[in-house]
């Protein structure tokens, strides 16, 4: 509760003005007073104060003078000037000089203190907010431009390659390679066409609208496994899903979609050519709290070093069979929308496991 | 004139490096042609072999993982000089990027950038530069 409260630092040379402002506002602020101008200046270095009341007639320093001093070190405390009695040149110093927010007459009235200390806490709240924000931005713009850098090059390679394969096309006259030229745009196409949906699901996953529904894993597993049917590497490698779900479990379909679809992506497409077996054992295990998904493979594993890597956007283990690197992100970013946790635990040669662990949403509202 | 040298490779797309090769060879430019998915294994070849290696033309790819054709460069450097005079080397990339493309005309080892997808005409038109 205590965190909350506005804090307050008031100086004053009388000490009994001190005693009798923490008397009346002690119960709603937390207040800090101090008859010393220096003492002040300590307090507001070694304290979060959000507002500071000065009394303008003091023995070392005026109010005003104060202010001014600190003005340019604690541009973000608000500060209220106090005055027995109305002087137009300290008046004018204390906007000029001092940049004070308010004045408030002697004797104070408690309302009027009330309100200028309330309104000039908001004003301080507003200003933390709108760096926060700042923050926010700068970092989302960073993002965006290794974002804009990264996929352009995504974009463009495979146009490129595409371009490359028609141009040695066109002056090989030998009519037999053509298939096998085309072949290769084929690929190609396929792998441009693999990033185009990846940004699209990162989009959907960053920004779109979350959707609760009630989640049927073995029917969201199904689905799943149709779209991936297709892929070359599909035939070759024999799939076990074991799904045990009992219990009603909410959780937003789209986003465990893109997890399911890029774990078992990935531990089809690497898997260990040498291998007779190449097998993918998935197990979902949902109660009505948690879900707990294992995608387990004997593929060809992950070394440490990439298996530290391969959440982070556009890493890429591996120059042979990586995509753009965006998959495991985009799966990070869904678990962290959805409040899990993923884990990997790899072995070069013998296969890699991916744990994920997620609560039901209707668990998070009480 | 006509120039015919050896080629050296770089790329981590497989589609590429076969495109290159074919195209080299066919143009008649290439004595060789060697290629490497990865730019650790190019510098490793060219460190074990420096004595034994024939003048030859790098063509290096700018964003491959692992390391990449900045970080070639500067394993590169570091080579002995008798080493690096045997060597020229263009960045071929797909990028659009100033950032790159400065980057590249302020290294002192890269003579150039060249887009992809490679024209052999011009990567012809800039290697007789050199050897003027």
């Amino acid at each position: 509760m205590n965190e909350h409260k506005i804090k307050l630092l008031y100086i004053d040379d009388e000490e009994h003005n001190l005693h009798s402002f923490k008397a009346t506002f002690r119960k709603q602020y937390e207040i800090y007073t101090t008859v010393s101008v220096i003492e002040a200046e300590q307090l507001l270095d070694t304290h979060v104060i959000h507002v500071v009341l000065a009394d303008q007639r003091m023995p070392v320093m005026t109010g005003v003078q104060f202010f001014e001093k600190i003005r340019d070190k604690f541009p973000d405390v608000i500060r209220i000037l106090i005055t027995g009695h109305t002087d137009i040149s300290a008046a004018i110093d204390a906007i000029n000089k001092g940049e004070v927010f308010r004045f408030i007459d002697k004797p104070w009235d408690y309302k009027y203190v009330q309100n200028a200390i309330t309104h000039g806490y908001e004003i301080y709240r507003t200003k933390e907010e709108l760096r926060q924000r700042n923050i926010e931005l700068e970092k989302a713009n960073e993002e965006l431009d290794k974002f804009v850098y990264s996929a352009s090059h995504d974009l463009r390679a495979p146009l490129m390659s595409i371009l490359g394969i028609v141009n040695l096309a066109l002056i090989d006259d030998d009519l037999s390679s053509q298939n096998e030229y085309l072949e290769l745009i084929r690929q190609s196409v396929k792998k441009l066409d693999t990033f185009v949906i990846n940004i699209i699901d990162y989009y959907k996953n960053a920004r779109g609208v979350p959707v609760i529904s009630e989640i049927h894993f073995d029917e969201l597993v199904t689905d799943v496994l149709a779209t991936i049917q297709y892929l070359p590497e599909r035939e070759k490698v024999v799939i076990n899903t074991h799904i045990e779900q009992d219990k009603v479990f909410y959780s937003d379909a789209m986003k465990l979609r893109i997890i399911f679809n890029n774990l078992i992506n990935n531990a089809i497409k690497f898997q260990d050519d040498k291998k007779a077996d190449k097998k993918v054992n998935l197990t979902v295990t949902c109660t009505a709290q948690q879900v707990q998904i294992k995608i387990e493979d004997n593929g060809i594993g992950i070394s440490e070093d990439d298996r530290i890597n391969i959440f982070k956007m556009f890493y890429r283990a591996g120059a042979i069979k990586s995509g753009s690197g965006i998959g495991l992100y985009i799966v990070q970013e869904a678990v962290n929308k959805l409040g899990g946790e993923i884990d990997t635990t790899s072995v070069i040669g013998k296969g890699s496991i991916f744990n994920v662990l997620i609560p039901s949403i209707n668990n998070a509202q009480p | 004139m006509k120039i015919a040298t050896h080629f050296i490779l770089i790329d981590d797309s497989s589609f590429d490096l076969f495109i290159y090769e074919k195209l080299l060879l066919k143009s008649g430019m290439a004595l060789s042609v060697q290629k490497y998915f990865s730019a650790k294994e190019a510098f490793n070849w060219i460190k074990n072999n420096a004595e034994n290696m024939p003048e030859s033309v790098i063509l290096l790819d700018l964003q491959m993982p692992d390391m990449n054709g900045f970080e070639f460069v500067d394993e590169y450097s570091g080579l002995p000089a008798e080493t690096k005079e045997k060597i020229d080397i263009f960045m071929l990339s797909s990028t659009i990027d100033n950032r790159d493309i400065e980057r590249v005309k302020s290294n002192p080892y890269i003579l150039d950038l060249l887009s992809k997808p490679l024209d052999i005409e011009m990567l012809h038109t800039n290697l007789l530069r050199l050897k003027k």
